[in-house]
């Protein structure tokens, strides 16, 4: 498959960025990656601000909390609690074009598209114990503050667990990723990507300890259970943004090598990566 | 193999290997007292490992040869990593005693 | 820029001895793919993190720690220090014979990594079973939780070496295939197993 043919283009018109965004609307072959990537980019800090600042669920609480605290824990949160998932309800089909957005790359990739199939199938499922999940028992929870308390305490534990506990998922998720980058020869990622999933998976396994442990660093809130697992998230999210836009920016539409950056050349080590094999 | 680099991982093996033994007969003479905090036996531990972890990454994976930005950001996890855990262990030690 | 110059693939064969003598001659080069570094890097933040966690709840209760720690055998803890020293010799050997294309030596080389690597991981589950049979598990105490918790994060790294440490035999094994870069790049994950140890050594079986 060759490259995208030439076709008369109309210059980008200079001014407002209304009228550029409607010039890449209707000329620019790639705007179905750009929506990806916003979407993926918008959805991303909505998620923080839905989960940090309006519900208030993360950080997490900590799990060893009285039942009478739980239900004073969701009443400090009940209209966050409601009006954040509902929120997070209407954008959450988002993470069909997210997922799809990334499922891509391993599509250009030169690697089996077992791998893109794959990756679509697990971070499909994902969004039940990294998201729904969640936010069915906190509105749950919210919806009749005055339920018996031990049923909150059932609602509070069955939340938190499946979001901070269930990291199985995206730890498969992470190493398809990471083999797909190493064995592709279409350099569509660094290497040290790879390598940044394999970090990430490696820190959902060190989650896997709050299904224990009610207190301590260990516990779904800890210090390592969570903020440093968090951190590492967070960091690898960042990384995988900036990587997917630049590889938008070099794609051709072809299936072999992505093309460098005209900057990157300074940089890259020659003969290094797929090459060298 | 070339005999001088052949040779000079042996030492640094051996050298490496030896301070291993010499924590081990250290803590051996300081039996009775392994149930109190020790301020002394905690930082020379500390400082020892990390001068075993510079040789390894100088030698053994031969940042002695790299450029120099690799060094520097080798040896600033290492000072880091100093600084973290003696810098912990004595405040953390200060404040529950204190 | 050197870095640039010198990374070249570097297949067997004449190369190699020229790679050899530009060291000699001072020539810089990174050992395996810088991508390597990068995670190496990253992953020893991320543990120095751990350490520092462990270090800061051990002044919270030093006489639990120090009790418990008691439990752990020294002498265990300095033959696994030992085992992946050597290991570390082994693949760093292994590199140099590689680089310099003997490679039935690195081969061998590299089978004596994997063989001290398996040793280290049967002493460790055999310390793992002696504990639990004294009766000190994952839960017993916070030193314990600590103590499982970085000996099984470290193992598991160490059983990625392996696969790690597979793909650097089979690169040697085959004469299109081999390529130094990538046989360094799986030596400087062995190594950096080997370095997590000699922390986590320090940190669990000799500090008071």
């Amino acid at each position: 498959m060759s490259a995208a043919t030439v076709r008369a283009v109309p210059e980008m018109p200079s001014g407002s960025l209304i009228r550029k965004i409607a010039w890449h609307w209707r000329h620019d072959d790639k705007r179905e990656l750009w929506i990806g990537w916003w979407t993926l980019v918008i959805f991303y800090n909505l998620y923080g601000l839905l989960f940090f600042l309006i519900a208030r669920t993360q950080p997490p609480p900590p799990p060893s909390l009285a039942p009478s605290e739980i239900v004073q824990w969701f009443d400090d949160r009940h209209y966050g609690l409601l009006y954040g998932y509902a929120f997070v309800s209407i954008v959450g089909g988002a993470t069909a074009i997210m997922n799809a957005t990334l499922a891509y790359t391993m599509r250009r990739m030169s690697v089996s598209r077992a791998f893109a199939y794959s990756y679509l199938v697990i971070y499909a499922l994902a969004t039940l114990p990294g998201m729904l999940i969640m936010g069915v028992a906190c509105t749950v929870g919210a919806m009749r503050p005055d339920r018996d308390p031990e049923l909150m305490s059932w609602l509070y534990d069955f939340a938190f667990l499946s979001f901070e506990g269930t990291m199985g998922v995206f730890l498969i998720g992470s190493l398809v990723w990471m083999v797909a980058v190493l064995l592709d020869e279409n350099r569509v990622f660094p290497k040290w990507f790879g390598y940044l999933n394999l970090c990430n998976a490696l820190t959902e396994v060190v989650v896997a300890p709050a299904w224990i442990f009610k207190r301590g660093v260990f516990a779904w809130d800890g210090a390592i259970a969570w903020w440093i697992n968090m951190a590492v998230f967070v960091t690898y999210t960042t990384v995988f943004l900036t990587l997917l836009r630049k590889m938008i920016v070099r794609e051709d539409f072809g299936s072999g090598p992505l093309p460098e950056l005209e900057s990157d050349h300074a940089l890259e080590p020659a003969g290094a990566l797929g090459a060298a094999r | 193999m070339n005999r001088r680099f052949e040779k000079r991982l042996s030492f640094v093996w051996l050298a490496l290997s030896a301070i291993t033994l010499a924590q081990l007969a250290l803590a051996s003479l300081g039996e009775q007292d392994a149930l109190t905090p020790n301020a002394a036996v905690t930082s020379s531990a500390i400082v020892i490992a990390l001068i075993k972890v510079r040789v390894v990454i100088r030698e053994f994976m031969e940042v002695r040869y790299a450029p120099v930005l690799l060094c520097r950001l080798t040896d600033l996890w290492m000072a880091l990593t100093g600084v973290s855990l003696l810098g912990s262990y004595f405040v953390g030690m200060a404040l529950s005693t204190g | 820029m050197t870095t640039v110059a010198s990374a070249e693939p570097r297949a067997g064969g004449p190369d190699e001895r020229a790679g050899a003598q530009e060291r000699a001659r001072g020539v810089r080069f990174v050992p395996g793919q810088p991508d390597m570094w990068v995670f190496v890097l990253f992953e020893a933040l991320v543990f120095t993190s751990y350490f520092t966690v462990y270090v800061i709840r051990r002044t919270q209760s030093p006489d639990l720690f120090l009790q418990s720690q008691a439990h752990l055998d020294l002498r265990v803890g300095v033959f696994n220090t030992l085992v992946l020293l050597v290991s570390s010799w082994a693949v760093a050997r292994c590199v140099q014979a590689a680089r310099e294309g003997s490679f039935s030596a690195a081969l061998n080389n590299a089978y004596l990594t994997m063989l001290f690597g398996f040793v280290f991981l049967v002493s460790k589950v055999l310390e793992w079973a002696t504990e639990i049979e004294q009766g000190f598990g994952f839960t017993t105490d916070e030193f314990f939780s600590f103590y499982y918790f970085l000996t099984a994060i470290h193992f598991l790294h160490l059983l990625i070496g392996f696969v790690v440490l597979g793909v650097a035999v089979y690169e040697i094994r085959s004469p299109a295939r081999r390529s130094q870069e990538l046989v360094e790049t799986c030596a400087t994950y062995w190594h950096t197993i080997d370095f997590f140890w000699v922390l986590i050594f320090a940190l669990l079986y000799v500090m008071r």
